[in-house]
């Protein structure tokens, strides 16, 4: 993976700070080898013939904040690649996708907030759309397709093939369906309605946007 | 030999099972379509999958995911040859002469000629694994704490030689991925290290989360970055089989790729990265003429596909007969073992025997399959490859988040994801590798608790590691080449390695 590494920072003549990579890399982990420290503060290291809990990370914690610090120091003796501005919109988005998944999976309270479990079917789509935006090429409904086949499709893998232990539906959507209906029904019927929206979705737009996307590419 | 041929056929007749043969082609076709596939590597896939195995018994489990690991190395020189990005990181040197062979039209003898020498490569790495087995484990039962403590720093020392950039860096990646294993409950005191009083940290950062963070969320989050221009060769494919001429050509790469890549792939440390490359400067050097390499040299694609397929099946070796993971694939492969109630170790081959055998024989089962999925069905991973990436990755996000909500129905395990992908996109701009991390990390509880234990038997004397024999012998082979890698001249040629 590494190898695709083209040199970040090599070309950003226009960056308007110039801070070397290695001086940010260095302090930052020279900062993680402190907090550790600090965190270790009340921990015995014990002797050597019998290791205290704290004597290992405190050792290493040690080395790290050295290592960064000669990581740091280098970028004084000779001009290494500098740092180029993140970005922000992709990190952004990313961490508000998989934070979205988080609160919506299963019941959440935050304090004085707290949000009932949508579970698979509600926390994946919304994942999705908000995830596919992190590129400026994203197009809304080519998105929504996508999710409203890529979620059916997990639910029945993951849920009614492999029975992992993942909240699917939300009460509210469960309610809907008479009763008697058992819980793997439900999830087929749902996930079968999804897939219906989908195709219709995707049938009904072919021909437009691939119209676009053909001009587009 | 007699033993071996019925250790071997006891394998068979495990992997042979309909449900076995089964997993092996599941797992088989996932790792191709993952090694095809840009962007998902095998590590965030397996570390995906893990959940998927609890229903499954051991030894499906992991042919399965042994499938995926090998299938990977079969599928990323399909991307690497017909659209010129490396589908993974150990066909980077395939892309520049497979490339440019598909360029000329001859993409069906560059295919060819990979998946011919990454099955030969994989059953001579097969029989290799079972003939190194028996003996390897009997030396590991001789094996106490000091001495698996230095084999472990020499794993680390390894890890840190082999990868690109600067040692300090890597040295320092590895110290923080060691610190980072060591949050959780120390289970000898029962103290709570660096936990913030976290409950969900009481038992230490899971190593999945962590993966998947660093190779799963940062990968994304690198890619989105990059600008998107696959080169596919929109020519025909042509004949798959290559020519005499060709393949006459192909025979010595071949078989020196299979012998440099199960040398690397053994070495603890994630050896197997390196092959490739040390193939293709070999293959260079003992060329006629070494100007055609980058033109598209058959050569040049037949040794190093041999040497990552090599190397992918005999990096299983530490694990199976030490116990010690070589790389961030391996780690996974503990952390299914351990699901399903295995240590990992010596004790496993004579313990659970059909798991040990039926695991290799199924590893030339799917190297068998891997040939038919990959030749006949190329056409279907060419269509797979329009797809493009602004669909792709938030398949890829969603899947990591459902299968890492699975592992143990954590909420934290999903936001924890995203954090060290965040902090690992961070590493990966500021010119860090995250490789030797996570190599610190799988190694790093081993290893606090080697050291305890061998510093209890030598009554809190640190000159044990060098006055027993084997573990000054492993101490000195990591010195060496640490102090061998720092001297320039060689920094120099290592960084020809990396940069070709």
């Amino acid at each position: 993976m590494r190898e695709r590494d083209n040199k970040p920072g090599s070309a950003a003549p226009d960056s308007p700070v110039r801070v070397s990579q290695n001086l940010v890399g260095g302090l930052s982990l020279v900062a993680i080898a402190a907090l550790a420290l600090w965190l270790l503060r009340d921990l015995d290291a014990g002797s050597l013939t019998a290791m205290g809990s704290a004597l290992m990370p405190r050792v290493l914690a040690v080395g790290l904040g050295i290592l960064g610090a000669l990581v740091a120091a280098s970028s004084f003796f000779h001009r290494g690649l500098v740092l180029e501005r993140l970005p922000l919109r992709g990190p952004t988005l990313v961490i508000l996708a998989i934070a979205t998944f988080a609160a919506t999976i299963r019941p959440l309270s935050l304090g004085s907030v707290s949000l009932p479990g949508f579970g698979l079917i509600v926390a994946a789509p919304l994942s999705i759309v908000i995830c596919g935006f992190a590129t400026r090429d994203a197009r809304l409904r080519e998105l929504v397709i996508l999710a409203l086949s890529l979620t059916p499709a997990c639910m029945l893998l993951f849920g009614d093939l492999l029975n992992l232990t993942i909240p699917m539906l939300p009460d509210s959507i469960m309610a809907l369906f008479p009763d008697g209906w058992s819980q793997k029904a439900m999830l087929r019927a749902s996930a079968a309605a999804m897939l219906a929206v989908a195709a219709v979705l995707f049938f009904s737009s072919t021909r437009s946007d691939v119209g676009d996307a053909r001009k587009k590419d | 030999m007699d033993t071996l041929i019925a250790n071997l056929s006891l394998g068979f007749s495990v992997a042979l099972g309909l449900q076995n043969l089964g997993l092996a082609f599941v797992g088989c076709l996932v790792g191709t379509l993952i090694g095809v596939l840009p962007g998902v590597g095998p590590v965030a896939t397996i570390a995906m999958l893990l959940p998927v195995t609890f229903s499954l018994d051991p030894t499906g489990a992991l042919i399965m995911l042994a499938g995926i690991y090998y299938g990977a190395q079969y599928g990323g020189s399909t991307t690497a040859i017909l659209v010129n990005i490396p589908g993974e990181a150990t066909s980077v040197v395939t892309a520049l002469d497979g490339h440019a062979m598909a360029r000329r039209g001859r993409a069906g003898a560059a295919l060819g000629i990979a998946a011919i020498g990454s099955f030969f490569a994989g059953t001579v790495a097969t029989m290799l694994i079972a003939a190194l087995g028996a003996p390897l484990t009997k030396a590991a039962l001789l094996f106490g704490p000091t001495e698996y403590f230095s084999l472990m720093v020499m794993g680390l020392i390894f890890a840190v030689v082999l990868a690109g950039g600067s040692i300090v860096k890597a040295l320092a990646m590895i110290m923080l991925g060691l610190l980072l294993s060591t949050v959780g409950t120390d289970l000898e005191t029962g103290d709570q290290r660096m936990t913030f009083g976290q409950p969900f940290l009481w038992d230490g950062i899971d190593f999945a989360v962590l993966a998947m963070g660093v190779f799963g969320i940062a990968e994304i989050l690198r890619n989105l970055g990059q600008p998107e221009d696959r080169d596919l060769v929109r020519a025909t494919i042509g004949r798959l089989l290559p020519s005499r001429q060709e393949m006459r050509q192909s025979l010595a790469p071949i078989l020196r790729g299979t012998l440099l890549g199960s040398a690397f792939g053994i070495l603890p440390g994630n050896g197997a990265i390196l092959a490739p490359f040390a193939s293709y400067a070999m293959e260079k050097k003992l060329a006629d003429d070494p100007s055609r390499f980058g033109k598209g040299a058959i050569e040049a694609v037949a040794g190093p596909e041999s040497a990552n397929n090599a190397g992918a099946q005999t990096s299983f070796i530490p694990l199976l007969t030490l116990g010690i993971p070589a790389n961030a694939v391996m780690a996974l492969m503990v952390g299914a073992m351990t699901i399903q109630g295995i240590i990992p170790g010596p004790q496993v081959m004579t313990g659970n025997p059909s798991l040990f055998w039926g695991m290799i024989a199924s590893m030339w089962i799917g190297n068998l399959m891997l040939l038919i999925i990959n030749l006949p069905l190329v056409g279907l991973w060419v269509k797979l490859l329009q797809v493009p990436y602004r669909l792709l990755f938030p398949a890829i996000l969603v899947f990591c988040c459902i299968g890492i909500y699975s592992i143990n129905a954590q909420v934290t395990d999903v936001l924890f994801i995203g954090l060290f992908g965040l902090a690992g996109f961070i590493l990966i701009r500021c010119g860090f590798e995250p490789a030797p991390m996570l190599l610190g990390f799988v190694l790093g509880k081993l290893m606090e608790e080697n050291l305890r234990r061998a510093l209890i038997l030598s009554r809190g004397s640190l000159t044990t590691f060098v006055t027993e024999p084997i573990s000054a012998g492993l101490l000195a082979v990591s010195f060496i080449l640490l102090a061998v890698a720092i001297v320039p001249n060689i920094r120099r040629g290592r960084e020809e390695v990396f940069a070709e």
